[in-house]
């Protein structure tokens, strides 16, 4: 966390690119997680609901408590970690205080939604199946927007850079 | 400190506690909070055709554990060096007694499959010391954090 300190980040030539790679590797986690997601779960309510409670017809297993605990428990983590880190990053660089604390709050509660509406839908009602592909790809919209902000406000001069 | 930080910082806390409230469902419902069924878990049950954890199979669990448990203490704790040095002084005890009760608790399985039963209350007792005390810490940080949303704000 260390540039969170440093005052100048962007006139920093060991900054830019450490933060320039995170950034990247962020951009890779979120939209690997995306098509992780699609495969082993789906990420339409079909191929979801099938995932969850099973198809007889198709010959599918739901999958068991055991299995959605485990992977609500790293996710949980990764999501932490990520969000947290990409949240401090696009705080140091973006000037615009109204934008950069709607867009960090946006993320994280539709972050936390996702957490919320999986074991929902599992436990009580499929209705949570669509609320929870919603609120998955939101967060992952809007933390990329923060990747592709925080690049933006690294590598292209702005006007009060001068 | 930047508002949106703590922003960052509180949401960071909110995760964490759902972190520690999976971690302990996957824990009731996979190994159970008794002697017996932590025992069953590690040593298994030929009768019951339950087979005993191998020490590959615990390492597969530990390596991922020893990695994110170092390192959610580690944050988590950190940004208390930001409070004041009275909150600091507060932290100091916690955060050393969940470094110890997450290396009891990883470690513990390799004892129990040793034949070291001993390690079983050894392992409930540090499981839950780390879920106790990780939450007291996050909830440390969590209404430090709001607390300076909301100065920031009025002021």
């Amino acid at each position: 966390m260390k540039f969170t300190l440093v005052k100048d980040i962007k006139g920093d030539t060991l900054m830019r690119p450490l933060l320039g790679g995170l950034l990247l590797f962020s951009l890779l986690f979120l939209t690997a997680d995306i098509f992780l997601k699609n495969n082993h779960m789906g990420l339409t309510p079909s191929h979801l609901a099938q995932t969850l409670y099973g198809d007889e017809e198709a010959y599918v297993e739901a999958v068991s408590e055991h299995f959605l605990l485990e992977l609500m428990h790293s996710d949980i983590f990764f999501m932490m970690m990520t969000l947290l880190t990409l949240s401090a990053i696009y705080a140091r660089l973006c000037q615009n205080k109204t934008i950069r604390i709607v867009n960090i709050n946006a993320t994280m509660i539709t972050a936390l939604l996702t957490i919320i509406f999986l074991p929902l839908a599992y436990y009580y009602s499929s209705h949570f199946i669509l609320a929870y592909i919603i609120s998955f790809y939101a967060w992952h919209i809007l933390a990329i927007f923060m990747v592709f902000a925080s690049l933006f406000y690294l590598f292209i001069p702005q006007k009060s850079d001068f | 400190m930047h508002q949106s930080y703590r922003f960052a910082i509180a949401y960071f806390a909110i995760f964490g506690m759902l972190l520690l409230l999976s971690g302990t469902l996957l824990f009731i419902s996979k190994l159970g909070l008794s002697y017996e069924s932590v025992s069953l878990f590690y040593l298994g049950n030929p009768e019951k055709f339950i087979m005993a954890k191998s020490s590959y199979g615990l390492l597969e669990i530990a390596l991922p554990h020893l990695g994110a448990m170092g390192l959610f203490i580690f944050v988590t704790g950190h940004f208390l060096l930001f409070s004041s040095k009275k909150e600091k002084q507060k932290a100091i005890l916690p955060v050393i007694v969940l470094f110890i009760a997450a290396l009891l608790d990883i470690a513990s399985g390799f004892m129990i499959i040793k034949g070291w039963t001993f390690f079983v209350g050894v392992k409930i007792i540090a499981f839950l010391s780390l879920q106790l005390i990780g939450l007291y810490l996050l909830w440390v940080l969590f209404s430090l954090t709001f607390k300076g949303i909301q100065k920031y704000r009025t002021s």
